[in-house]
């Protein structure tokens, strides 16, 4: 069970200067159900693939809106997901009551990123096993941020978190340089491309199975978060359908060229 | 245990803090571990106060615990005595924190190495929410020219224990910018500011060395005199400074190659 | 010397009557501040196309007494905007040192998410609003000047209610009745912005701050205007009222040379 002596609580130090029970919870996310997120010059998208305990029964959420400007899809435990998820929204609410002014989101982030390193650093505590992207829009712009249970935030342009999210970053690495000044519909479909590569063969993106949320600013204007769920995705799925159809003879052509 | 935090630290990026005659320089080597961070985002040096900036090496979230404690006890500072805390002090207490985190079993001690980096004012600042003056003559207790303030730089270890210094490096590539920082003869207190940026970001360019392969963001942060460039304040060093030293640094990595292999032409052209 | 001084004697109750022991209440309900000690008098401010510009005198008094004459109760916050304090000095320094508080942690990472006057105000009303409901008001009534988070001229009061009301032009205290009236007579009901300039926001709030040094028994001469615009903040702390003319007082019983 143990993978050597220095695992068994958040407050101890491996030789090696590592600290395993955050590792362990860092593997927790890994096993949670993909989701992906990114930005460009207007917009942040989150995209998240809902996985359900069998066959009969609803779909785990990945996305949840904390406030009209922001919203976080998880990846990892959904329970410590709605603790964190529950403190984000009063800290919005509060933010929005006391200042009038939406929450900055790196603020925000920060605020999470500190009560999840206090978890590593207190005996009795675990870490949160849950990592999360938030996205969101504030006064500098449109922003995305990973969370991970160490308590490292980092502010990512693109990100995918959870299993066989490799496959998504990989494609949002080639991706990159298309995102920055592409449309807001255009940014979904980026998202949910990336989204598709985690599939393994026998899977598909579905109205059931597929979660779309946004958030932006255009000409200085707040465009609120919209989620997008069951038979709201299926024109966004219809036109990755109709992208992936024209895409592929687009590629057989340059390669016959 | 301590010791084993000494091991994170030792993995962390490169970081130096430099103490010149008119102002202190902090700096950090960032990898770039992914493609998909937000490049200039992520800062890792952080401000407290106005004029106190804290850079670290190693776990990063127990560096932002660190610069968070920094920020409370600054603002405490404050609430006591109406005016900002010397730079000795907040090492001061942040040390004595520190060191509480190695003194109980509930608790694991801080896996970062912090470098303090601050200047005291020299000029004469209205206490926190002054109004005005009083009258110009009378009683008072002022002693005319008496000189405050300066540059202060510290560095405080896992253990708790911290030292002043002239110049400080902690993190993967401490080796080669101490030896480098050591031929600065930064304790003659000559190095000025704007040649302390250069120096700063040479430095972290010679750490680099070790890890060549992997790429990597320079940050520099930097406080200068009331009457310098930040006005006593702690900020980013400015786009172009920050550029023009990076060229520099640059440069003065490829000549140190080219010195060895046009050793026997230079000798010539001498004579 | 008897050192005992409840052998020294008081004041006479036949010459001074009975001394007042309400004022050293040791029983009944617990009493926070009820009035306030130095107070500064008014703050008057004026919105024009492209900015706010607010204006105070330089004194605090003590009850009728004028004791600190070089008092700045204009405060910044950062250079963003404004606040122009009437009522209590202490407070008003108890919260010039909050809003600096606030600007240190605004300013910790800068990535163009600072507070605008807006927000300020809001903040500033809801901790007017806290304190009063504890029955432990801070006692002021302020000005905030700069701009909303539409970059548009923001200018509105709170007091020590927690009350808020905005306006093209606002005064606190005596201005209130004496510098309004001349506002809204030089910028009439409906006027756009746009057709006020700072020049003319500058000279009305000079002429307001004259007439109450006029009227108002306490009030001084010397004073502090700030014109907040895209540009910054422009901030004169040491100025004077120019063009007094106190021939009018000659005739008024109690000024003038009359001896009876």
């Amino acid at each position: 069970m143990f993978r050597n002596n220095y695992d068994n609580d958040a407050v101890t130090f491996s030789p090696q200067g590592r600290i395993f029970q955050v590792e362990y919870a860092q593997e927790a996310v890994k096993q949670g159900s993909v989701v992906v997120g990114l930005v460009n010059k207007t917009h942040a998208v989150l995209v998240g693939l809902k996985r359900n305990a069998e066959e009969l029964s609803s779909y785990q959420k990945k996305i949840i809106e904390i406030d009209s400007h922001m919203a976080i899809a998880i990846a990892g435990l959904a329970s410590d997901a709605r603790v964190l998820s529950n403190f984000m929204k009063q800290q919005s609410l509060g933010s929005k009551m006391t200042y009038g002014r939406p929450i900055p989101l790196d603020r925000i982030v920060a605020q999470i990123g500190d009560r999840a390193q206090t978890n590593t650093q207190h005996y009795g505590k675990r870490p949160y096993g849950v990592g999360l992207l938030v996205a969101g829009v504030d006064e500098a712009g449109p922003h995305l941020f990973e969370f991970q249970p160490s308590g490292l935030t980092h502010e990512m342009v693109a990100c995918a978190i959870g299993a066989r999210s490799q496959m998504a970053r990989t494609y949002l690495e080639r991706n990159l340089d298309k995102f920055q000044d592409c449309s807001r519909d255009e940014l979904i479909q980026h998202g949910l491309s990336a989204l598709k590569e985690t599939l393994s063969q026998d899977k598909e993106l579905t109205i059931d199975n597929t979660s779309v949320g946004v958030v932006g600013v255009t000409n200085g204007k707040k465009e609120s978060f919209k989620l997008y769920e069951g038979q709201d995705t299926a024109a966004l799925l219809e036109v990755l359908e109709q992208r992936e159809s024209a895409g592929a003879e687009g590629e057989s052509m340059e390669v016959d060229s | 245990m301590v010791e084993y935090a000494v091991k994170a630290v030792e993995n962390g990026g490169t970081a130096v803090g430099i103490r010149c005659k008119d102002g202190v320089v902090l700096a950090v080597e960032k990898i770039i571990t992914s493609k998909l961070l937000k490049p200039g985002a992520n800062k890792r040096i952080a401000t407290v106060d106005r004029h106190v900036g804290i850079v670290s090496a190693g776990l990063v979230p127990d560096g932002r615990h660190f610069v968070s404690r920094a920020r409370d006890e600054a603002s405490s500072w404050r609430s006591t005595y109406k005016g900002p805390i010397p730079t000795s002090a907040i090492a001061n207490r942040l040390g004595g924190y520190v060191q509480a985190y190695t003194l109980y079993s509930s608790v694991r001690p801080f896996g970062v190495t912090a470098i303090v980096g601050g200047w005291d004012t020299e000029a004469e600042l209205p206490v926190d929410g002054q109004v005005g003056n009083g009258p110009k003559s009378g009683s008072g207790g002022k002693v005319e020219g008496a000189k405050a303030g300066g540059p202060g730089l510290y560095m405080i270890e896992p253990s708790g224990l911290y030292w002043g210094y002239y110049g400080a490096a902690t993190g993967k590539g401490r080796q080669a910018a101490k030896a480098e920082l050591e031929k600065l003869d930064l304790s003659s207190g000559n190095l000025s500011l704007a040649d302390g940026v250069k120096e700063a970001a040479r430095i972290i360019y010679v750490a680099h060395e070790d890890s060549k392969d992997k790429e990597f963001e320079l940050e520099m942060t930097w406080i200068s005199s009331v009457d310098g460039p930040t006005k006593g304040r702690h900020e980013e060093v400015p786009k172009e400074i920050l550029e023009e030293a990076e060229k520099a640094a640059k440069r003065a990595l490829e000549g140190d190659d080219e010195e060895e292999e046009d050793k026997g032409e230079g000798e010539q052209m001498e004579e | 010397m008897n050192h005992f001084p409840e052998a020294w004697g008081r004041p006479r109750n036949d010459v001074y009557g009975a001394y007042d022991h309400s004022y050293l209440q040791t029983s009944g309900p617990k009493a926070h501040t009820s009035s306030p000690a130095v107070t500064g008098t008014s703050v008057v401010g004026v919105k024009f196309n492209g900015g706010v510009a607010i204006a105070t005198d330089n004194l605090a008094s003590y009850g009728s007494l004028a004791r600190f004459s070089d008092v700045k109760r204009l405060r910044n916050f950062g250079d963003k905007a404004m606040v122009g304090f009437g009522g209590d000095v202490s407070d008003m320094q108890y919260l010039d040192r909050l809003l600096d508080s606030m600007d240190i942690k605004e300013n910790y990472s800068h990535h163009g998410n600072m507070l605008n006057a807006k927000n300020l105000h809001t903040y500033l009303a809801k901790v007017f609003y806290k304190r009063r409901s504890e029955f432990n008001p801070l006692w002021n009534h302020v000005l905030v000047a700069g701009f909303d988070g539409q970059g548009e001229p923001f200018l509105s009061s709170a007091d020590l209610l927690g009350t808020t009301f905005s306006a093209p032009h606002l005064a606190t205290g005596f201005g209130a009745h004496l510098a309004v009236p001349i506002l809204r007579r030089k910028f009439p009901e409906g006027t756009p912005l746009e057709q006020v300039s700072k020049e003319d926001a500058v000279e009305a709030l000079k002429e307001c701050l004259k007439v109450l040094f006029y009227r108002d028994a306490r009030s001084a001469d010397k004073y502090s205007i700030a014109v907040i615009t895209k540009d910054g903040i422009d901030l004169k702390e040491d100025e004077q009222i120019q063009g007094q003319s106190w021939a009018f007082a000659e005739r008024i019983r109690g000024y003038g040379a009359q001896t009876a």
